[in-house]
């Protein structure tokens, strides 16, 4: 049975791919792009720039019929991945069978990436249920340790490696987001304030970037981050009708700016799903996905807290 | 033209075309404003006019204490009027009919030999109902415009224990100047028919902006609506969106003149095709 075969429930395929050489990289992924192409289905490739250079070259003149984009750049925030790439693409051809090979975990992620990577990966099953797509996620067998094998497993209910097709006998998605959303680090050289209302989003913001300066946040980020604070703490006083606590700190090569409250976020897509039409709000989390490097999340029944982080150089970035 | 536009302190020192909102608790703390913007009209040579609900002996009242005001009022250099016989009473005013009969007064004191009118109000009165407070932001908004192009400055006072703070941020976004901090954004004539955008949009509700807009008549011209938004500090992209869906249900491209870095950044992240950033003059 084909993927165009599938009754609609049944078209979303959504496999990990592992290789461990640009070869086996190549002979999986040619024949996927170009066998799309062929059945004139729009396809994407999103992937880190040195594999995006291998497959343009491998695919030659068909490379210009494929959306290809930088995961390092487009995908630097892991929870901007299904909003703004998956799903900006797929949503663009929704009449269609759409192809995507989407790789957002390679070896250069950071230990504070990782768990949003992993959750990421998780979250795409829930984010595409039902919706006639493939996404194919590369991952690198030679390079990436067995903790992100081993979580690909979970969070992919199919594993292709060279010819092979597998069920994951191991699936269980909803694991993985539960697995990853852990206590975030805490810091004792963090300045902080609380905020009791709308009236204080001003010194908020003023707050942020006064120690942002201090940490030495690029002055052309200061709009970012007075962006971000301002979504952060507006989504905490409006959804928990308490205080939160906002702080700020540097961590290694990042600034991060955290805000704590006593609210729950029950829908793990929030903050994840392109905006409606004529929508005022509810892109709070959304914004500040596009706007950050990274954002983490731990939240539970007694309170929740977002860390947002922006790196203090462009090396970092 | 760059008009004086942000958080009032004090009623010292504004000029022949400001405009500044006054929320008070205390009549007194609101009497001495009030001198202290005639006091400083009539040695700039305006004609200076107080108004407000009472008896006008009372109200003369509340002006001693300037210099020189007993022939002020005796010359007709500074003069009394009580609201209730001035306006309707419960009613909305006509915004245009009051705009008018501010400019007649001002051309009045300009060929009475005076450089300007100056005018203290007490407004409270005026916003009581939903309907007079709408009818007054408009007019808020329209003789603001007045002003720029003519030697009109005005003091508005709404007393706190009548007029609660969302009444109040209602007709407070329409001046240049208040002296509170919320609601934070102010929405005020440029001058030449323009209008100009100024300080922070997030700490009211949305709503609050979009009535604003509405209130503040802000239609395109050659197809644009352009603000001038030089005194922007911060906009949230609910008010963005808000602005930006004002401009599309009027068929035209909003043109934001601002030098925040953030309005950019999030007209290129909310995709909107309609709005242009544009370097504040």
């Amino acid at each position: 049975m084909t993927v165009a075969e599938l009754p609609p429930s049944e078209r979303f395929v959504h496999p990990a791919l592992f290789y461990g050489t640009d070869e086996q990289y190549l002979d999986a992924l040619v024949p996927f792009v170009t066998e799309g192409l062929e059945r004139t289905q729009p396809v994407a490739v999103a992937v880190p720039g040195a594999r995006l250079r291998l497959l343009r070259e491998a695919l030659g003149d068909a490379a210009h019929e494929v959306t290809m984009i930088d995961m390092e750049v487009a995908g630097r925030n892991p929870g901007r991945i299904i909003p703004t790439v998956l799903r900006r693409f797929a949503d663009g051809h929704d009449t269609v069978h759409v192809r995507i090979v989407g790789e957002p975990i390679w070896a250069g992620r950071t230990d504070a990436e990782y768990p949003a990577c992993a959750q990421h990966e998780a979250l795409i099953n829930l984010a595409f249920a039902g919706r006639d797509v493939t996404i194919v996620c590369p991952y690198d067998t030679s390079t990436l340790d067995e903790r992100a094998l081993a979580d690909a497993l979970v969070t992919h209910p199919v594993v292709w490696e060279g010819a092979r097709r597998l069920k994951s006998d191991r699936y269980d998605p909803d694991d993985v987001i539960g697995r990853y959303n852990q206590p975030l680090p805490a810091v004792s050289d963090a300045v902080e304030m609380t905020i009791e209302g709308t009236a204080d989003l001003r010194a908020a913001r003023g707050f942020a970037v006064a120690h942002a300066h201090r940490l030495g946040l690029p002055d052309e980020r200061m709009a970012d981050l007075q962006l971000i604070t301002g979504e952060l703490v507006t989504n905490s006083l409006r959804h928990t009708g308490g205080n939160c606590r906002l702080r700020v700190w540097r961590h290694h090569d990042h600034l991060v700016c955290a805000v704590e409250d006593g609210g729950h976020l029950d829908d793990p897509l929030a903050g994840r799903r392109p905006p409606a039409q004529e929508q005022f709000g509810g892109r709070g989390l959304l914004l500040i996905n596009q706007l950050a490097d990274l954002v983490r999340t731990h939240t539970t029944r007694h309170g929740t807290t977002v860390h947002a982080l922006l790196a203090l150089s462009s090396q970092a970035r | 033209m760059v008009r004086r536009s942000g958080l009032a302190e004090n009623t010292h020192g504004l000029g022949a075309h400001d405009h500044a909102c006054w929320r008070y608790e205390e009549a007194r703390e609101f009497h001495a404003h009030v001198r202290e913007f005639l006091s400083d009209g009539l040695a700039r040579g305006y004609r200076v006019w107080y108004t407000a609900s009472g008896d006008v002996t009372a109200l003369a009242g509340d002006l001693r204490g300037i210099d020189g005001i007993d022939e002020a009022l005796a010359s007709g250099a500074a003069q009394v009027s009580s609201l209730d016989t001035q306006y309707p009473v419960g009613a909305p005013i006509d915004p245009a009919a009051q705009v008018r009969a501010y400019a007649e007064a001002t051309q009045e004191a300009l060929a009475a030999g005076f450089t300007g009118l100056r005018v203290a109000a007490d407004c409270t009165p005026l916003v009581g109902t939903p309907e007079q407070l709408d009818a007054f932001a408009r007019y808020e908004h329209l003789v603001d415009h007045y002003m720029t192009s003519s030697p009109l400055s005005g003091m508005c006072g709404y007393a706190s224990d009548a007029v609660d703070e969302q009444a109040f941020g209602q007709v407070a976004c329409m001046h240049p100047n208040t002296n509170s901090p919320s609601p934070g954004f102010r929405l005020y004539a440029a001058g030449d028919d323009g209008t100009a955008l100024g300080g922070e949009t997030d700490l009211v509700p949305g709503e609050l902006f979009s009535l604003a807009l509405v209130r503040a008549g802000l239609r395109p011209r050659d197809g644009r609506i352009v603000l001038e938004a030089g005194g922007l500090e911060f906009l949230d992209h609910n008010s963005l969106l808000r602005l930006a869906g004002h401009a599309a249900d009027r068929d035209a491209l909003l043109v934001l003149r601002t030098s925040w870095p953030g309005a950019a950044r999030l007209v290129d992240l909310l995709d909107l095709t309609n709005v242009r950033v544009e370097a504040a003059s």
